[in-house]
């Protein structure tokens, strides 16, 4: 009798003591197990960027969630935004809901944020003290040796055009990164390629040999198969998810996903920039290196 | 000899064309860099009054601006949504008989309505056209001096067809609704001129 009373105890403890604890999870999804798959290279240059974010919902807070944890394995310095930082309203509160809260442990941990202006941007976020605009709707700033252009999609008026090719035109950095909000190509039902924009800057960045172009608008993540040897990708996704959007028959991409959210991690270190796209709950769903030219 | 005349004259023209067109190749390399076309002197006459009232606007904002709160490049929310609701205020104070067709006389209209019909034809405009009816614009209300509501989309406006309108200051931007065209202060978001089925 004791015996037995000994072995259910024993049963009950390991029971206690060695089932493991429930998955940590996020809105019905389990959280995969933190991955990362860039190099961590010394004096790189490293950054985040998520695009289509200010939804002000759970789903967003839980991205910036996400960012927080994996900054802890990957300092990121600043985060590029692809603009719609802020859908619907944009009074304090609305700042608060769709962007400071959110981000909050990031800005905490001194993150710069750098931000494009979208379709459902108001123009004086550029005045905005957290989206490091300086006041203007298209500009320029060095890391390292890339040198990043947020432009104004929205508005490409002939100042702006003419400004990208008297800029790129003295341009020293190594590599050129280009972040703004309408995707040139895009797989994407919803909106897709912009053709009237790729039109007129195009044959600017083959001009002056950009490198990468990050884009947002589609509510998808995609990897665009190099275009005349630019890498175009669309994440579109950090607030806002059009589920099963693309067109797996366009031809350009080469690699997309449309289940989650997700953002995005960059490491340039020489003529290498690694590149990592993860989801809301912590999973790789695209990785890899581009070799600059 | 009058053969080898007509040879001579004939290569003449041929590499005066060649020469003309080259010119032109190098003044307009990207669509988005074009000049507005211009054709008669009606046109550019209603292009330079439309510039005018533009320029008057403009003074006009500025002396309105002395009065608002000062906006610095790190404006927190608070400021922002202050100056906006200042600037709103003042613009709507300084014209208050405002009205449609002010800006958009209709020599200017013309002209721009035949520019958009001229850039969205064709087949790969139609593309373009969808985009611009896309474009969730529930709640905005044509109202002169009043703002474009702030929860509705921006329609993107074409590059191309920017450069064939009427160039504006950085304070002014044009924007579409449904097929209607706006021109509106880029801050505040008022609507200073609304021009009726502006597109084809």
């Amino acid at each position: 009798m004791r015996r037995t009373h000994h072995f259910l105890f024993a049963f009950l403890l390991s029971l206690i003591l060695f089932t493991p604890a429930p998955a940590q999870k996020l809105n019905g999804h389990s959280a995969a197990p933190l991955k990362l798959t860039l190099p961590m290279k010394d004096g790189s240059v490293k950054f985040a960027v998520i695009g289509d974010t200010g939804s002000g919902t759970a789903q967003q807070r839980e991205v910036g969630d996400m960012m927080i944890k994996y900054h802890t394995l990957f300092p990121f310095e600043f985060v590029l935004m692809m603009g719609d930082n802020m859908y619907g309203g944009e009074a304090p509160q609305d700042f608060q809901k769709k962007f400071a809260g959110p981000y909050r442990a990031l800005l905490d941990n001194k993150v710069k944020f750098y931000a494009t202006l979208g379709n459902h941007d108001q123009a004086l976020q550029v005045n905005y003290e957290n989206f490091n605009m300086n006041g203007k709707e298209y500009y320029k700033f060095k890391k390292g040796n890339v040198v990043f252009y947020s432009l104004n999609s929205n508005y490409m008026e002939k100042k702006q055009v003419q400004w990208l090719e008297d800029e790129l035109g003295r341009e020293t950095a190594e590599w050129k990164v280009m972040f703004f909000h309408h995707p040139p190509y895009s797989s994407a039902k919803k909106h897709g390629s912009d053709g009237q924009l790729r039109e007129v800057v195009e044959p600017i960045f083959l001009k002056y040999g950009v490198d990468v172009v990050l884009t947002g608008h589609d509510h998808v993540y995609e990897r665009i198969k190099p275009q005349k040897g630019i890498y175009y990708f669309v994440s579109g996704a950090g607030g806002k998810l059009r589920t099963g959007d693309i067109d797996r028959q366009s031809g350009i991409t080469e690699k997309s996903y449309d289940r989650d959210l997700h953002f995005m991690l960059f490491e340039v270190a020489g003529d290498e920039m690694y590149f990592q796209a993860i989801s809301r709950t912590g999973e790789t769903i695209d990785s890899g290196m581009i070799k600059r030219k | 000899m009058k053969k080898k005349r007509y040879i001579i004259i004939g290569l003449l023209v041929f590499l005066l064309i060649l020469a003309s067109s080259v010119a032109v190749g190098q003044k307009t390399q990207n669509a988005a860099l074009a000049e507005p076309v211009v054709v008669s002197p009606a046109d550019k006459a209603a292009v330079e009054t439309f510039e005018k009232q533009v320029k008057g606007y403009i003074a006009l904002r500025n002396k309105v601006r002395e009065n608002a709160p000062k906006l610095s490049k790190d404006s927190t929310p608070e400021q922002i949504q202050a100056y906006r609701t200042a600037l709103e205020l003042s613009l709507r104070n300084a014209r208050p008989n405002a009205k449609r067709g002010e800006f958009f006389l209709p020599a200017t209209a013309d002209f721009i309505r035949r520019t958009l019909k001229t850039e969205f034809q064709g087949k790969d405009r139609k593309e373009l056209r969808e985009q611009i009816f896309e474009t969730e614009t529930q709640g905005v209300v044509l109202r002169v001096n009043y703002p474009y509501a702030q929860t509705a989309e921006l329609s993107e406006m074409p590059a191309t067809l920017l450069a064939k309108l009427p160039q504006l200051p950085k304070e002014l931007r044009y924007r579409f609704v449904g097929r209607n065209m706006l021109l509106v202060d880029r801050e505040s978001d008022v609507i200073l001129d609304v021009m009726p089925d502006a597109l084809p």
